[in-house]
């Protein structure tokens, strides 16, 4: 079938067998390998993209679905003039990610739930089940969750660029007595 | 690199750029799929793949039989073999030449098939859908043999796995036998069974390996620990000089201990490779991993531990049956890892050990984080705790009074291993103080005085745990050098999967030189790039690989300074080294930097291989649950972990590892286990919604602390750090639920702790069973199986 998926912004006219997921064809077919495949049957979350600014696992969405839908990839999540999201920095500076497999998928998740509600930092249950919706294996999550809130709270331009530091817990979830 | 990143690795990661093995973009790649048995047990009778080869986008399909009717290799350099077996890893003690002998591991089965999910054919494709419709056409004709799945099967049936063999494949011990005399003169002795349920290791990035032919060789671009291992494996295999192999391990998405074998897939891709000389790649998907990647744990144990009146501990007892799998190939030996790691932390004069190591039609066990360690812990941990109980002492003073004292090191343990440094008691009252035990222990008081509160349980463990290998592994390769340009590059034998080695590495080595860091590039993961080197396993990349690159840099900062000593003829005690720049001592000459130096004299670099000796973190986790009765769930209230790495070189990795292995260790303790249906079939349909990894739902407050003792067997001080939290955390909230239920014997609950296993235990423990529980109640002792 030819389709054209609109992806970060730029058209991408293609010819895709009906059987192939979105993940499959941005990775292969639009060479956006950012979205990774964990687990291939929507539970890790890890291909997590978002399809007119809604999230969701690319494994479970067949690329034909999406002809001429706006997809977005953890590759358009800077801005245009390449300044990373605040999300990016804010999982830099928490450590939000070790081997940085699950990490698009996390921040693609987080990416819509901002969009959709900017003041998700004060918001403890939609946080939960945002940073719950997803696996990661390295960082036990409270570092994911501290990133979130750090970025949503720079996004709100409450605490701006503020410095890093393993004691900022806002929930009290991991609290570093080192 | 840009300061907007916390680690160097943050950039590409955090924008889609990361690079690993599946993203690669190569020209011409075939997709391997493995058609796999679906049985655990069976003669193979046929094999077909004509039909797969006449499906639309099939380069081909083999079974074993037809691989060595594959034209011969398409790299002339190369004398290809037939298709050869798995190697076994002798490395370590992993497995014996014993334990092997006449139980070949084939890459593609031959005549019988040993797990569920043993590959038997192969199916190369233009791309993945195209390699499954292929693989999908394959016909496979196995008639079933029974299987035997667990320990107690597998020793007793008549059947064995390879025939005229035993299903024993070794048998080892540490320690001495204790007299009978011990037991029955002791206060107290307290006898206990323990399941070790086998787990998942479960990283984000399953295996994925790309061989891609040369001119005149093989590259391989592999998510691997120990690169240069699978680089000689390769060679050796297909018989190919070693210098026209090059393993490369680009960005690797997790491994905690299951990457570091060469796997029967990796075999045939790579000889595919070569037969057809094309690129082949093959990305193993979930459901193939949680059939056939290698599984952790897998005990069945057996303990008696004796204490005289006061609560000293006599001697210590644990007989393992360990299930390792088809195979005894990979971990065979690994379950040793928990006998000569029995002692734990305590001053117990008589240890003994004993392992039998199992075959049964399963996948291999092999390291899963914490490889043996966790299995002892547990065992002694939840005895220890039994035996408090019996004497009517608080399980923290028990431990106070049996701990190794901080002026005993090194301390040689009844079971062979000499602690290297420790002050076990300060970790345990830093827990306490933490986690408030006191006030703990009183609200758990007032709730035994309210029938209506809810149980609230307080658990403790203690660990020492073993770091940087096993003698014969020891040593790492780190090299730093100059260049014209300035800057320098640093060379390490280790292989990250997101342990931080860029940032840890290039800040130790700037550290040294005394040059900011943006000067020091690291380069590890490529045999190409790097002489030598161990790999990234058993917590050695810091304590050992960081020892060798400290080493290293002052060994160039030494050279350097003779260097220009002779450049100024000047002795060489008369030339300084500050900030990466070189100046007389006397004088006022603005001096010559390491760049200039370099441009004047020739190329600079030091190459050492650094030999060390193993260490032994410690430390104490403590947890506070609370069980609903009614519902059998457990919440943890508060987990509390203390370790002592030693000298910390990353403070926010050892963290951040720490945190993560604990979460681990809680999904170890409540939720991970795999099932088995009666033909042997991991009981895992639904994939990730079978297997329960921790999400965030699941993480409770976690306090992570460090103390520091450095070890004294290295220069660096560092011991190896990541693992605790899956050593410490298991045992911590298995006693803090058996804690909760007063339960009469540890034996009653067995990990996972299942609303189902803590619904009985409940049950069981209140002296009757209520109803509906009946006599299920044995099952449910069985736990997660």
């Amino acid at each position: 079938m030819r389709i054209t998926l609109s992806v970060n912004g730029r058209e991408h006219p293609l010819e895709v067998e009906p059987r192939r997921a979105l993940a499959d064809v941005l990775r292969e077919d639009c060479r956006l390998t950012g979205t990774h495949l964990g687990c291939e049957l929507g539970v890790c979350g890890a291909c997590t993209v978002l399809l007119d600014g809604e999230a969701v696992r690319s494994c479970l969405v067949l690329a034909v679905q999406c002809d001429g839908r706006s997809i977005r990839t953890v590759e358009g999540l800077a801005g245009p003039d390449g300044r990373p999201h605040p999300l990016q920095e804010a999982f830099s500076a928490e450590h939000a990610l070790q081997c940085g497999f699950c990490t698009p998928g996390f921040l693609m998740v987080a990416a819509a739930a901002l969009e959709d509600d900017p003041g998700l930092a004060d918001d403890p249950e939609r946080l939960e089940a945002v940073v719950g919706s997803n696996l990661c294996r390295c960082t036990g999550y409270t570092p994911i969750h501290r990133a979130v809130v750090r970025a949503a709270r720079a996004r709100a331009g409450r605490i701006g660029r503020r410095e890093h530091t393993l004691h900022d817990e806002p929930e009290g979830r991991d609290a570093d007595g080192s | 690199m840009s300061s907007a990143y916390a680690r160097r690795e943050d950039e590409r990661l955090l924008s889609g750029r990361g690079r690993f093995v599946a993203d690669m973009h190569m020209p011409g790649c075939l997709e391997a799929a493995f058609v796999r048995s679906p049985v655990a047990h069976g003669r193979l009778r046929e094999v077909g793949c004509a039909a797969a080869r006449l499906v639309p986008g099939v380069a081909g399909a083999w079974a074993a039989a037809d691989l060595s009717a594959v034209s011969s290799c398409a790299v002339p350099a190369i004398g290809l073999p037939d298709l050869p077996p798995v190697p076994p890893t002798l490395l370590a003690g992993l497995s014996t030449p014993g334990a092997v002998a006449g139980r070949d591991w084939p890459v593609l089965a031959t005549d019988r098939v040993r797990y569920a999910g043993e590959a038997v054919a192969v199916v190369v494709g233009e791309d993945r859908y195209r390699a499954e419709d292929g693989a999908a056409e394959v016909k496979v004709v196995i008639d079933p043999l029974p299987a035997m799945v667990d320990t107690a099967t597998a020793l007793e049936s008549p059947v064995t796995l390879f025939e005229g063999l035993s299903n024993v494949a070794l048998e080892g011990s540490a320690g001495r036998p204790i007299d009978e005399t011990v037991w029955r003169e002791a206060a107290v002795v307290v006898e206990a069974r323990y399941r070790q349920q086998v787990l998942l290791p479960t990283p984000m990035e399953c295996r994925v390996f790309l061989a891609a032919p040369t001119v005149d060789g093989l590259t391989v671009w592999c998510s691997h620990q120990m690169p240069h291992r699978l680089h000689r494996e390769l060679a050796a295999l297909l018989r190919c000089p070693p210098d026209r192999i090059r393993v490369i391990v680009p960005d690797s998405g997790g491994a905690f201990g299951s990457k570091s074998p060469t796997f029967p897939e990796y075999i045939v891709a790579a000889h595919l490779a070569l037969r057809l000389g094309r690129p082949v790649r093959w990305v193993e998907d979930r459901m193939e991993s949680l059939l056939a990647a290698t599984r952790g744990r897998g005990q069945d144990q057996r303990v008696r531990l004796a204490a005289d009146a006061d609560g000293h501990l006599l001697a210590y007892e644990l007989a393992i049956d360990a299930d390792v799998g088809a195979y005894p190939h990979l971990g065979s030996g690994l379950p040793l890892q928990t006998a000569r790691m029995a002692t734990g932390p305590y001053t117990t004069p008589r240890v003994h050990a004993t392992v039998r190591s199992v075959l049964t039609n399963t996948m291999m066990t092999y390291p899963y984080r914490g490889a043996g360690r966790p299995e002892a812990t547990a065992a002694l941990e939840r005895t220890v705790d039994e035996v408090a109980r019996r004497l009517g002492l608080d399980p923290a003073e028990l431990r106070r009074r049996n701990l190794i004292p901080p002026g005993s090191f090194p301390y040689d343990t009844p079971t062979g291993r000499r602690y290297d440094s420790g002050d076990y008691a300060a970790a345990l009252e830093l827990a306490l103080r933490t986690l408030d035990y006191d006030g703990w222990r009183a609200e758990q008081a007032r709730r035994r005085a309210d029938p209506a509160a809810r149980p609230l349980g307080i658990g403790l463990a203690c660990y020492v745990e073993r770091s940087g290998g096993e003698p014969g592994g020891l040593h790492e390769f780190g090299g730093v050098e100059a260049c014209p340009d300035g800057t320098f590059v640093a060379r390490c034998g280790g292989a990250a999967a997101g342990q931080s080695h860029e940032t840890t590495f290039t800040d130790l080595v700037s550290e040294v030189l005394s040059v900011p860091a943006t000067r020091v590039r690291l380069v590890e993961g490529d045999t190409g790039e790097v002489a030598e080197g161990m790999g990234s396993y058993a917590s050695r990349t810091a304590q050992i690989g960081g020892a060798a690159l400290q080493r290293a840099a002052k060994a160039l900062i030494e050279q350097a300074r003779l260097r220009a000593a002779t450049l100024w003829e000047l002795p060489v005690a008369e030339v300084a080294w500050s900030g990466g720049v070189l100046r007389p001592v006397r004088g006022v000459s603005p001096g010559l930097s390491l760049g200039e130096l370099v441009r004047a004299t020739g190329p600079l670099r030091v190459d050492e291989r650094f030999e060390g000796d193993m260490a032994f973190p410690f430390g104490t986790h403590a947890a506070v649950v609370e069980i609903d009765p009614d519902l059998g769930s457990v919440h943890v209230l508060r987990l509390v972990a203390v370790d002592d790495c030693g000298v910390v070189l990353n403070p926010a990795a050892v963290h951040g590892q720490a945190l993560g292995s604990a979460v681990q260790g809680i999904g170890q303790a409540l939720y991970e286990g795999v099932p088995y249906d009666e033909a042997g079939v991991p009981l895992l349909p639904n994939g990730l919604l079978d297997y329960l990894l921790p999400t965030f739902a699941e993480v409770p407050p976690i306090e992570v602390l460090t103390t520091i003792t450095p070890t004294p067997v290295t220069p660096l001080g560092a011991k190896g750090a990541g693992e605790s939290g899956c050593i410490g955390t298991p045992a911590a909230i298995i006693n803090a639920v058996a804690d909760a239920l007063r339960l009469p014997d540890p034996t009653l609950i067995q990990m996972p702790l299942t609303p189902d296993v803590v619904w009985r235990a409940a049950r069981a423990a209140q002296g009757g069973f209520g109803g509906d529980g009946g006599t299920e109640g044995d099952q449910g002792v069985e736990g997660g199986r």
